[in-house]
């Protein structure tokens, strides 16, 4: 049935990523290009088109569900780009700009299967997993792909404040912590360590830092974050991103859409073909 | 009841040392004195509440003894096959000195959190976070479907999941698993055709009894049944990040001969 | 119920400190008959996991010095058993028992750390 309902699309679909730029399920089944058949398994991202087709969805307490899966909603390859600012926007410092000029996306820590923290994501499925219990919502938890490095992200729920400076050992997500305004999702975090980029250009950091995430599904199909990145040791203010994450549809039946394993130690060989060597090796030692 | 205090047990007896902080007993003091007690708690739908940060509950290095099993019955049920791969193994060569996932129904000495996520609808999803090993978790889908068939899997070091309740027991079947995993230090193996029912009953505030049953007619002549009991850890605790390749050395320099890409050593 | 809640608080108040297992196996990578016992500079510290590592330089009776990579429990453990950042500092003079590295390597696995205020504190593994 699918295979005869041709629709007319702009963007031409490339056998490949099945989670496409935010296009849509169109044009599924079985599909010719440059005289290549190949299957055209659609995508479960819920398009343009659809995304204000249904009302936001709600929890029994009314609070609004973000629960997703979701797809993109964060930085990637260029986190001032991706973000919704022009090149040369963002005010880091001159040394970071240094740094960040001077890096090569193949020494990014991610390469070695470390963390990627916020407000990275990568191109495969992530949640909202709210932690409903006894006591009410207790924590949010964040989910990647299993075993995508540093795979789950803890915000406590529970009103708590950070603790001191001296108490905290800095990490790759930090300690965040989130309350609602209204229906929009506000995480503060700090602790974070300097190990991570924001993006594989390799925007750097400090341990200054301090971000502010304020997530509003502002429909069925799309929720904004716009996210405040505070770094007095490497930005000359703070700044404000956008960025948009799109709805996934779960297939049950495949898998498709709903976060699956990444067990990304398993056999990376990341930079053996371009003779790289150390970081990616299997193993990863950070000294 | 040896179940309980099986991590104790492993461990040759040293005087307990102070903390090292001041500011309250620490969380290590407070599990001393035993898992909180009281009733076990509900979800305003009445379904039984699995939240916590659980410590325990299933092997770490050897899966009979830990398990509840007699000792010598489970080497008596293995193929030969099974015993050629265990005799084979030792625990320098372990996936899990390399941070790769330890499977089911392995645990670390780091807690793990059980995660109902009701939506808009019935949970379709609960997860089991873990802080130790990849710091990873457990998908595991609630909303009815079945397995795929088995050859349409991809094998997993977590395989497929899916859990119902029968009354108060959370029951997760899972299939779909690789055999690159360890179900302990042992090396105690497994194929691809491993089979695990788990039955997590919460007994009161503070414990948690895991019931597994293991079938693989590769590597067991009949299935295996262990018993586990999981403790609660005292309120205060949280799960922590922890990222086992940041700085792992396992091996390196420690072991001659040592080749930290596959675990093996060179004699 | 309460004997068993009772016996087990009392074995476990015996044993080491929670998590009384390693992440992983300890014998493997160290020898447990080559016990040591090494005072020293703190030269660095990792607090990472699988283990938060402290490196200290220990004078030899001939003047030189030798840096030893002491192994610690894992930053969660670390933090479940007290320890914070402010714990230890580079600089310190700390002393530490614990088994050396099947290879003989300046690496050992600290299981005792006596702290600069003389406090001692559980650091290390004791699985057997």
């Amino acid at each position: 049935m699918r295979r005869l309902s041709i629709i007319a699309i702009t963007v031409v679909g490339v056998a490949g990523v099945v989670y496409a730029q935010g296009r849509g399920g169109g044009n599924q089944g079985v599909q010719t290009d440059g005289g290549v058949r190949y299957i055209n398994p659609g995508s479960p991202t819920v398009s343009d088109a659809e995304a204000t087709s249904r009302p936001i969805p709600r929890l029994p307490d009314g609070r609004v569900d973000l629960t997703g899966p979701w797809i993109g909603g964060g930085s990637n390859g260029d986190i001032e780009r991706d973000g919704g600012l022009k090149p040369g926007e963002l005010p880091l410092l001159p040394w970071a700009r240094e740094l960040r000029d001077k890096r090569l996306a193949k020494d990014e820590p991610y390469t070695a299967c470390l963390p990627m923290s916020v407000p990275r994501v990568n191109p495969y499925p992530w949640k909202f997993a709210m932690s409903y219990t006894s006591r009410g919502l207790s924590h949010i938890y964040v989910l990647h792909e299993t075993g995508d490095a540093g795979a789950h992200r803890v915000v406590y729920m529970d009103g708590r404040k950070h603790p001191p400076k001296d108490e905290w050992v800095p990490n790759w997500w930090g300690h965040s912590i989130g309350h609602w305004e209204g229906d929009t999702l506000v995480i503060d975090t700090v602790g974070y360590n300097d190990k991570f980029w924001f993006d594989s250009r390799g925007t750097p950091h400090t341990e200054q830092l301090h971000t502010i995430e304020r997530w509003t599904r502002i429909s069925w199909g799309r929720m904004v974050n716009e996210f405040t990145l505070d770094d007095p040791g490497a930005f000359s203010k703070p700044v404000t991103l956008k960025f948009t994450a799109r709805l996934l549809r779960p297939d049950p039946e495949t898998g498709i859409g709903d976060l699956m394993e990444f067990i990304c130690l398993e056999d990376n060989q990341y930079g053996r073909a371009g003779g790289l060597q150390g970081i990616g090796s299997g193993t990863s030692n950070q000294r | 009841m040896k179940k309980l205090f099986v991590l104790a047990l492993v461990v040759s007896i040293v005087p307990v040392l102070a903390d090292a902080q001041g500011g309250g007993p620490s969380i290590s003091t407070q599990r001393r004195k035993g898992p909180p007690e009281g009733p076990v708690p509900r979800l305003p739908d009445g379904t039984v509440d699995l939240s916590g940060v659980w410590v325990g509950g299933g092997p770490i290095n050897d899966i009979e003894r830990e398990g509840g099993m007699k000792p010598g019955t489970l080497d008596a049920l293995m193929t030969p096959k099974a015993k050629a791969i265990l005799a084979s193994r030792d625990v320098t060569q372990e996936p899990h000195n390399r941070c790769l996932p330890m499977g089911v129904p392995r645990v670390t000495p780091f807690p793990y959190r059980f995660v109902q996520t009701p939506t808009h609808r019935a949970a379709t999803h609960l997860f089991i976070l873990h802080e130790g090993n990849i710091h990873s978790y457990r998908q595991v889908f609630m909303d009815g479907r079945k397995h795929p068939p088995i050859e349409e899997l991809d094998p997993t070091w977590y395989g497929h999941s899916i859990g119902w309740w029968e009354k108060d027991t959370l029951v997760i079947d899972t299939i779909g698993f690789n055999d690159k995993f360890w179900f302990d230090r042992r090396g105690t193996p497994h194929s691809e055709q491993l089979h695990i029912v788990e039955r997590w009953t919460r007994t009161s505030l503070g414990t948690m009894e895991n019931r597994v049953t293991m079938t693989d007619p590769e590597m067991f002549t009949r299935p295996l049944e262990f018993v586990f009991t999981a403790t609660l850890s005292p309120p205060g605790d949280e799960l922590l990040e922890y990222i086992c390749q940041e700085n792992n050395q396992y091996g390196q320099q420690t072991i001659p001969g040592f080749n930290p890409a596959t675990g093996e050593t060179k004699k | 119920m309460k004997t068993k809640l009772a016996f087990a608080a009392a074995l476990a108040f015996l044993c080491a400190a929670v998590p009384a297992v390693a992440h992983h196996s300890i014998t493997g990578e160290y020898d447990p008959n080559k016990t040591v016992a090494l005072a020293g500079t703190v030269t660095k510290i990792e607090w990472t996991n699988p283990h938060a590592r402290m490196y200290i330089d220990v004078k030899q009776p001939d003047g030189s010095v030798v840096n030893w990579n002491l192994e610690l429990l894992a930053v969660s453990a670390l933090v479940r058993n007290g320890w914070t950042r402010t714990a230890v500092k580079i600089g310190d003079s700390v002393s530490i028992e614990g088994i050396q590295a099947r290879s003989g390597a300046s690496i050992a696995n600290a299981r005792v750390v006596t702290l600069p205020d003389g406090k001692k504190v559980f650091s290390g593994n004791n699985d057997q």
